[in-house]
């Protein structure tokens, strides 16, 4: 047999997005990976360095379109560094119910889009039936399904309506008692674990070596998970377990995913019990009118001398669904950011393909590419 | 850990290639560091300090000089270290810290292409995000947004 490279996109049904595989084989067999970016490559950090600091959050959801939430608030936590503003209790209880609403509606969309990956089609109808009550839930605050442009440099853009928490709370008892049935359809399978177990198997210390972050990494064993490690918003006051598995293959990053779900599920529960209790602004008082005024709420935008405002660097860190994700924004005391830098987890894991796809065959690179979580969006952005 | 503890840590190993230790929000500390010393500051971050993690490696242009950074994460001590290295404008190069984290390939391989920072040894310096052939680098101040460019894309090498 020779060796040769073949293409695995940038369309193709693996792909999840615009991407390309090149794949070198020798018969079934993986030589060499090198994956190829690019396609869908917007230029967002430099955009942003020509965007109000609230025209940012526009960009924000499109760097990740199954996470938008995520993203909006990693800029705002960054910019709200940058700038020197503190939102109020609310609105970061607020961001951290999107942010958790945004996990599990990801880790759905994530278990849709695998299982069909593997030829189960029950599942992948199951999983995208209950993604779309998480997102009835965002467009009852939000309008938006997709793009939310919720979050705002000092808060929130708006309150929960009448009976939201009510009807979040059910949503969460549906999803709760659907978990099982996920699992019964997955890991309770014969053909399932015979089809996963032990493939692209990655171990903690190459995962570490390689930037590797999230559900794969703490699939190998590695207890890091940045709401414990590096708690930001509120997540110092709730109580949750960080999900762990120590097999490092397809089915333990698929165990992992679905606990970090029931996690998120007893997040919310608390969130929302607080949220009930604690009426309150959702954004800061007096903030400058140059954030993008089309965008502060009218009564809200503050007075404040554009050359009197400080320079300032602001670094935050989010775990969002697929891993760690960072913004890097300096502020140089003009209107726009001086520069935006983004760090996206998928480009970590993306970037490390060759280590958990050589020595597999052609047909395993479905579910293993699958077991990555690949968001195209956020790694060319 | 506190800036002061890194300067104490990593002074006698840089000498005078370690320009100083200051604080930087949400991290244990930014190290300024001449870019000769590149490598010996990533062994010693990595080995003795225990940052076992990188996470990110990006480009700022200042227009008179660039900025070229690394955030890297302790799983012991659970913080981030920022570590920055200011480089000449006409030849932005630095030793490329592949060998120690294999984790920095591509965000090498963007920086180069986006911020025109070039990584000297890198395993494999070519276009990542922007077509190959493509010698614009557009996160530079000069280039400017709304201006239409003409642009040659060239087949990707197989």
């Amino acid at each position: 047999m020779s060796e040769m490279w073949i293409n695995m996109g940038p369309q193709h049904p693996m792909t999840h997005g615009l991407w390309n595989l090149r794949v070198k084989i020798d018969g079934e067999m993986i030589l060499d990976v090198d994956p190829e970016m690019g396609y869908l490559h917007r230029g967002i950090e430099k955009i942003s360095e020509d965007r109000h600091y609230n025209e940012v959050i526009t960009l924000m959801d499109r760097c990740c379109y199954v996470a938008g939430f995520a993203w909006e608030h990693l800029y705002i936590l960054a910019a709200e560094d940058s700038l020197h503003i503190h939102p109020p209790e609310r609105a970061e209880y607020l961001r951290v119910m999107c942010d958790e609403f945004q996990r599990i509606g990801s880790h759905l969309m994530w278990y849709a889009a695998f299982v069909q990956d593997l030829g189960l089609m029950s599942p992948f109808l199951y999983g995208m039936r209950d993604r779309d009550l998480v997102l009835d839930l965002f467009q009852s605050y939000t309008g938006a399904r997709m793009t939310y442009e919720y979050m705002r440099v000092g808060g929130v853009r708006s309150d929960l309506p009448y009976g939201f928490t009510d009807q979040a709370r059910k949503v969460l008892n549906w999803l709760s008692d659907r978990f099982p049935e996920y699992d019964q359809l997955c890991v309770g399978s014969t053909i399932f674990r015979e089809r996963c177990d032990g493939l692209g198997v990655m171990k903690a210390a190459d995962c570490v070596s390689h930037g590797i972050t999230g559900p794969m990494i703490r699939s190998a064993g590695v207890k890091r998970d940045l709401r414990r490690d590096r708690p930001y918003a509120v997540y110092q006051q709730l109580d949750f377990d960080i999900a762990v598995a120590d097999a490092a293959d397809v089915t333990a990053r698929y165990l992992v995913r679905m606990e970090e779900m029931r996690q998120s599920v007893r997040i919310l529960r608390q969130v929302l019990d607080w949220l009930d209790q604690h009426p309150g602004p959702v954004i800061a008082e007096r903030l400058p009118r140059w954030l993008g005024a089309p965008y502060a709420p009218i009564g809200n935008e503050g007075y404040l001398l554009k050359r009197s405002y400080p320079k300032g660097v602001g670094f935050s860190s989010v775990e969002e669904p697929h891993g760690e994700a960072q913004a890097y924004v300096v502020n140089e005391g003009g209107e726009h950011p001086y520069r935006v830098k983004f760090r996206s987890p998928v480009y970590a894991n993306l970037s490390a393909a060759r280590q958990y796809l050589v020595g597999y065959h052609v047909a395993d690179i479905p579910p293993i590419m699958g077991s990555v979580d690949v968001c195209v969006g956020e790694v060319d952005r | 850990m506190l800036p002061d503890d890194l300067s104490r840590e990593l002074g006698p190993k840089l000498g005078d290639r370690l320009l100083g230790v200051d604080p930087f929000p949400g991290t244990a500390g930014r190290v300024r560091f001449k870019p000769d010393a590149a490598l010996d500051l990533f062994r010693a971050v990595r080995d003795d300090l225990k940052f076992g993690h990188l996470s990110m490696v990006g480009g700022i242009d200042w227009v008179d000089h660039r900025e070229v950074f690394y955030v890297a994460w302790s799983d012991e001590i659970k913080q981030y270290l920022l570590l920055s290295a200011d480089l000449p404008a006409e030849s932005a190069h630095i030793e490329s810290a592949s060998s120690i984290w294999p984790s920095a390939n591509w965000h090498e391989r963007e920086t180069w292409e986006l911020v025109d920072i070039a990584f000297d040894h890198h395993p494999d310096l070519r276009h990542l995000l922007l077509p190959d052939g493509y010698t614009f680098h557009p996160l530079l101040r000069s280039f400017k947004l709304h201006e239409p460019e003409e642009l040659e894309v060239k087949q990707r090498r197989v």
